[in-house]
């Protein structure tokens, strides 16, 4: 559970470390995160086989968004392991200049 | 649908766990209760009767059309019922690639930007629907103003729209774009 979170803490930091991540989503229904004892992680969710990454975008792209879940992916599939990446878009927020 | 299978099963578990109890009562003579009696005790002795009449014509091969066309009715809706359940659900998420999804709501917000772009459109409804391949359903109707040319507005919205989502990376399988006309009155876009 503990290695959970801190997978969950570290892969947070990658996706924010990406260009054109505005931050990370919470999902849309339930909460995505990942619980731990009295923590928890928004915006990832850590799964046995799967990590799921919910994403807020920054508009304009920085090139199209299948590009920049791939490049969330690259960053984050050091951390992950063998577990599969999903890239949840949860939205796109138009930078304020 | 499957809410209404729940509260089916759940009704028809309680029922059956009800009888359960009144059957062990009754089986044991507990008190005054006899099996004979449960029909009686219940209110339900006409129906009693009637299964009774019913399981015998079965069984004599002498049902009546109204009770075959019940029964058929009764194993179609079973029938719906468990294809329904068994159906897979629906995704929630519109999928762009493998692995990479994006929600129904950034989809919706993106298309309304699009529509919205135009100064003639007053207003735009946009509904999403998600498809098990990768891409989405768009579904557009864009508020105009009364004596538009509403063709040219419509090809205006929908290459707007498509634009738009293909910049961003969202595959649309199938594009709908409805021009209404509305008073812009009552729009989100007022005109005086």
């Amino acid at each position: 559970m503990a290695d959970d979170l801190q997978l969950a803490r570290a892969a947070r930091e990658a996706a924010l470390a990406t260009e054109g991540v505005r931050r990370l989503g919470t999902g849309r229904w339930a909460e995505a995160a990942t619980y731990g004892p009295g923590d928890k992680v928004s915006g990832v969710v850590v799964e046995p086989d799967e990590v799921e990454i919910h994403i807020v975008v920054s508009y304009p792209l920085v090139g199209s968004i299948p590009a920049l879940a791939q490049r969330v992916r690259e960053k984050v599939s050091l951390i992950v392991g063998g577990r599969a990446t999903t890239i949840v878009i949860d939205d796109l927020e138009v930078d304020q200049v | 649908m499957r809410v209404f299978n729940r509260i089916v099963v759940v009704l028809l578990l309680a029922g059956l766990t009800a009888l359960g109890i009144a059957m062990i009562v009754y089986a044991f003579d507990m008190g005054d209760h006899r099996l004979a009696n449960l029909p009686q005790a219940i209110g339900l002795s006409g129906a009693s009767d009637g299964l009774n009449n019913f399981a015998t014509n079965a069984e004599s091969g002498s049902l009546n059309p109204l009770d075959v066309a019940v029964l058929a009715a009764i194993a179609l809706v079973g029938l719906i019922l468990l294809f329904l359940e068994l159906k897979p659900p629906s995704p929630r998420l519109v999928r762009m690639q493998t692995g990479t999804y994006i929600t129904r709501g950034a989809v919706e917000n993106e298309a309304v930007t699009a529509a919205e772009e135009g100064p003639e459109v007053l207003e735009s409804a946009v509904s999403v629907n998600v498809q098990r391949k990768p891409g989405a359903k768009v579904d557009i109707a864009a508020s105009v103003k009364r004596g538009e040319d509403t063709g040219r507005l419509q090809t205006g919205v929908r290459d707007r729209v498509q634009r738009r989502l293909a910049d961003v990376g969202v595959p649309v399988s199938n594009l709908k774009v409805r021009v209404v006309e509305a008073d812009p009155r009552e729009t989100k876009t007022r005109v005086n």
